[in-house]
Parts: structure tokens; sequence; C-alpha cells
């Protein structure tokens, strides 16, 4: 059943935005600006305040480090991203990934709806979402950091899951919500986001 | 609401395989199946909660931080590092002028790797694909099989630094769009056949018999399929025997239903049995019936298993030894990589094991060691394919370090054992 969100639009628009901003920027700049490039979007403090914008903060560094080669080596297709990372030596990834795991996460200012994070709890358990994520949603090595997290942004990547659209990313998550309602989605994203 | 899709789900099921039961060939309906609910009842398997698929990294490590030290194998074998810097290193196979084309999951990658006599040159030679773990090579072709794409690439050989635009096979060949369990093994058979798995998507559940949870066999240009296993939950090895000609291969058992099984499986499609059913999601093992997805009788008409290869292990790549640089107790035993335990407490695998078979059926023992600290739970090491030079000696992909390793065996000079007899 094909599948589109009224908002599917915004991260294309921001990534093209953004790589047009770096467009004029030579690959050769310190790490440092790279850093103020990705604060852009995902927030000077790696908290973001943009709309179906990832917050870096204190994910994992294997997390972030794994997701930048993807990124860069185009096998996860997110508009502008390979753009901003081309031509980045695989230390400079690193080096992103060690600055933006090293910040203190905060949560959003999206509301979240009580009756929605009482739902995903009773979710959370038999999908054992804890058994990766960790009890405190915290994320470990390839697995990312849930708690505080945007809910738009959790809500649009469990539906790439479920879709089959998220490429790069181990089938395992796609495997967990097969077949899942919108409606679970939300549930479970409202409560990893409130953690 | 739900109870009544399983059922829908679970009769198409039943109706599909009465359509297509064990010994036909017949080609499968058109279209990708069911989208199956995964039945796992993770609140049964009392297992630790905190079990969790294992870190690969998109890097590979240095040269001097590969663990090679580590590695045991029998009296008379020697290990070395053969190739490094190919990071998430898996499938292998050689192209007729001596490249070794590398496939890759998580990362997207297929390498080409170029001997120079003592060092290998690495170079990323397609990148941005999903999960391309699927390789074969025939009359200067080679043949790229991703989740979601089938291409092939001629005369690849003279072309290496420019492989240029692809044949696209995708429609020809019409695999299923999920994505779990479906990065493809394929190889080409005794027969000239390519033959192509595509896994059952979910950890335990009704499958599409017709669809999933298969072995099949194509003309190489995508026409002409027909199955040749079915209830197959996740192979991604298989070999022909070099004797019988007869194809075996490994099959991953399911996850979250105890520390210790079931386990997963060794086969063998006898002769005359192509489109025999190996029992998954209702059957496992030597005969386990599955907790979460039950039938009446569910092992009935079901082939069982050559040998078991152990809880959890992960045993991916299989290869028949047709070599002259091994003893001659080796000829014709198949070496089986295994990749590793996640969904284990105690960690088992990390190895790789010889199987000898006589018949239908086969003995496992450990050949390749040493990766596995079982004190700390740790492991240093992931196996993943394994690949017969022409000289005799085989190399051992390993996914987490991004490195081939080189197994040669030396005889023991025969004065030092004329001494000892003496």
């Amino acid at each position: 059943m094909p599948y589109v969100t009224a908002d599917w639009w915004r991260p294309l628009a921001l990534g093209l935005a953004a790589a047009a901003l770096c467009a004029s920027v030579s690959s050769a700049q310190p790490v440092a600006e790279r850093i103020r490039q990705c604060g852009a979007c995902h927030g000077e403090d790696g908290n973001s305040r943009m709309p179906n914008i990832p917050s870096l903060a204190r994910q994992p560094e294997f997390y972030l480090t794994n997701q930048l080669f993807l990124f860069r080596e185009g096998v996860r297709d997110v508009a502008g991203m390979s753009e901003l990372l081309k031509g980045l030596k695989d230390d400079d990834l690193v080096a992103l990934a060690k600055h933006f795991a090293a910040l203190e996460p905060r949560a959003s200012d999206e509301p979240t709806d009580p009756a929605l994070v009482k739902r995903g709890a009773s979710l959370i358990e038999p999908l054992r979402c804890a058994s990766c994520h960790l009890p405190s949603f915290a994320g470990q090595d390839q697995m990312p950091r849930l708690a505080k997290q945007r809910v738009d942004y959790l809500i649009h990547s469990l539906k790439e899951f479920r879709d089959n659209k998220r490429t790069g990313a181990d089938t395992l998550m796609s495997n967990v919500v097969i077949g899942r309602s919108d409606d679970d989605l939300a549930a479970l994203a409202h409560y990893a986001a409130s953690r | 609401m739900r109870n009544l899709t399983l059922k829908t789900l679970a009769v198409a099921a039943a109706a599909a395989a009465l359509a297509f039961g064990s010994g036909s060939l017949k080609a499968q309906p058109k279209g990708n199946g069911t989208s199956p609910i995964d039945r796992t009842d993770r609140s049964k398997s009392k297992q630790s909660l905190n079990l969790k698929g294992n870190p690969q990294p998109a890097t590979a490590t240095p040269l001097e931080k590969i663990p090679l030290d580590r590695i045991k194998l029998p009296p008379g074998f020697k290990a070395e590092i053969w190739s490094h810097g190919h990071a998430a290193a898996r499938t292998m196979v050689m192209g007729s002028k001596g490249t070794m084309f590398m496939g890759t999951r998580v990362i997207g990658r297929v390498y080409a790797i170029t001997d120079r006599g003592d060092k290998r040159e690495v170079k990323v030679l397609l990148q941005g694909l999903t999960q391309p773990n699927g390789l074969a090579f025939r009359d200067g072709s080679l043949y790229v099989f991703a989740i979601n794409r089938v291409l092939r690439y001629d005369n690849i050989e003279d072309n290496l630094d420019n492989p240029g635009e692809p044949v696209e096979l995708t429609k020809a060949y019409d695999l299923p769009d999920t994505i779990h369990h479906n990065w493809k093994y394929v190889a080409f058979g005794p027969d000239g056949k390519m033959y192509v798995q595509v896994g059952a998507n979910c950890n335990i559940c009704e499958i599409n018999p017709g669809v999933h949870g298969q072995i099949r066999r194509y003309n190489a240009d995508g026409t002409g399929m027909e199955i040749v296993a079915r209830g197959v939950r996740n192979t991604v090895g298989f070999d022909w025997h070099p004797v019988t000609k007869e194809l075996w291969f490994t099959d991953n058992g399911r996850d979250w239903a105890g520390n210790d099984g079931p386990e997963d499986e060794l086969n063998r499609v006898a002769r005359g049995q192509e489109g025999a059913n190996y029992g998954f999601p209702y059957c496992h093992a030597n005969g386990i019936a599955d907790p979460d997805s039950r039938r009446p009788n569910p092992c009935a008409g079901v082939v069982m298993p050559a040998a078991l290869t152990g809880p959890h292990s992960a045993g991916l790549g299989i290869m028949f030894y047709t070599g002259n640089m091994f003893p001659q107790s080796y000829r014709n035993v198949a070496f089986i990589a295994r990749h590793g335990s996640w969904n284990r407490e105690n960690r088992f695998g990390y190895d790789v094991a010889v199987a000898r078979t006589n018949g239908g059926r086969a003995t496992i023992e450990p050949f390749m060691t040493g990766m596995l600290d079982s004190e700390k739970n740790e492991f240093h090491s992931r196996p993943s394919y394994v690949f017969q030079m022409a000289d005799g000696s085989i190399l051992v992909s390993d996914e987490l370090h991004g490195a081939t390793y080189r197994i040669s065996y030396t005889a023991p000079a025969t004065a030092a054992v004329t001494k000892k007899k003496r």
C-alpha cells in the first residue's frame, strides 16, 4: 500500500537547502566548519528544533559514525546529506561523530500525547525495544538513542522501516514494525521520545 | 481484526502449500506475496532481555590491530592475512583473470581485489547498493544481487576503474521487494543455472510458500524460474558436492525460542528431491515443533537436516574442498564459516567448522577456532565466507575486521616423522 505523509517533502527541501549552502565550500575545510554546518539544521547544541530533522546529541558514537559512512557512500538516501559529506575522510567522519556524541540531549518542544505514551508503553515489552535501545532508550553501539529524540522524526523513521524505505539499516527494524498501524508507530514514537 | 487477518494468511498459506507441494518445480504465482506479521512471542523465550545484534563497524581494522595470533588451526595449517582494508568483507568470487570480487551487506560496497604478488590492491568497485551480498561470475560478467536489484557488469575485469552502466536484470528475476532476510546469496550450479536464495522475511511467521523461504534457480538471464527448496528460513550459503553434484546449504534457525535451540542446520537436496520442504515455520532442526507457529503434524513430509551446526551459530558460507594442498582427509569435505551468535547468552560459533559428509548425513568438527573468548564471552572475528584458491589454500573473509585470512598447509618433513618413530 503506498504511503505518503503530508510533510514528506520537508526533509527533502531542507536537505536541498543545506546542500546549496555548502555547495561553494571547499571539502578541505576543517572539521569545526563542518560542525557549524551540521548545527544549522541539527541544532548547534545537537538538539534539533526543525521538524523531521533528528537530534544528534549523545547519540552513540558508533551509530553516528556508521550513519555518516552510509550517507557519504549514498547507501542511506536522504536528500542533501551525501552532498554535505562528500570528500570527507574516514577520520573526519569519526571526529564529527565524537563531537555530537558528547553533547547533552534535550527534549524538543513538541507536545507529547499522554494517551499515546501510555499505549506506547504497552507495545514496548512485546517488541523488546529495550533489548537493543536499552531500558533508558539511550541507545548503544549501532543502535540509536530514542530518548529525547524529536517525535516527528521518530514517526518518520518508523514509517520508513515499516514501508521498506530505509536503506542501509539492519533489516531487523523492518521486521519489528512490519504490519504495524500508523497509530502504533505514533504511540511508540511518543513513548520513546518521552524517556 | 488481527486474528481474522492471521487466519486469512494461514488459509492462504495452506492453500499455496497444497498448490505447490513438495516435489513440484512449477513457477510461483506473480506478485510479492503476503506481508507477514512476526509471530515471535519473546516473553516465552526465557532468554535475557539484553540480547542484541552484534555491532558491525563501517571501517576496516588497521593491519597491526587484526588479531591474527588468536587463530588456532590443526597441526600443519597456518593462517596469514591475505588482504585487508576492505571494511565489512563477506562474499568472494574470482574472475577468470584473477580479480577477487567481494560483496558486503550494510556498507553497500562491492570491492575488487587484485593480487600484486606480495600484496593485494583493494578498490571500491561499486557503492551505494542495498546489501550487495550476492555475487557470481561467468563469461567475463559479474552478477551483483542487492536486496532490490539484480545487475550484470559485462567485461568487468577490463573495466575495473570504470565499470560503466550494468545490464539491469531486476525485472527478469522478479524477486520479492521485502528486505528482511533478503540479502542474497547466489551461485551458478553445475547445471549452469543461477541459484538464488529468498529468505523468510521475519523471525517466525506464516510465509507464503510460493514466494518466501526458498532456494530458486533461473537461467542466467532471469528466465525459467524453478523452486529447488522450500521451507528454508534463511540460507546465505550453498555449494555442490564435488562427486554427487547434490546441493548442500546452511540454514539459520529462528531466534527467541531459547539459548540452546533450535540449532542451525546443514541440509542436502537429494537428487530427484528438488522442491522438497525443509520445515519453516512449523518444524525446526531435528524435528522440533515451533512454539509460536503451530499446526498438526508440523514435521510431516519435512526433510531432516544432514547435521545440526550449533545453536544460533549462524553458518553462512559453505565450500567443498577439492584442492591438492590439504591432506587427503580433507578432500570433498565442506568448510563452513560460522559468523557467530547474537541471540544466545553464552556466545557460540565465530569459527570455521568442517562437515564430513556420508550420503545424506554429515558430522561437524572444529577447524579454525580461537576467535571466541568463552571466558569473557567476547568475540574477535566474524568469519563469513570461504573461498578455495588455485593453489589449494583457502581464504576466510572476516566481516568484523574487513580482512581475509589465507589458510595453507605444509606437511611435516618426512625426516622428522622417521626420527620420531625411531
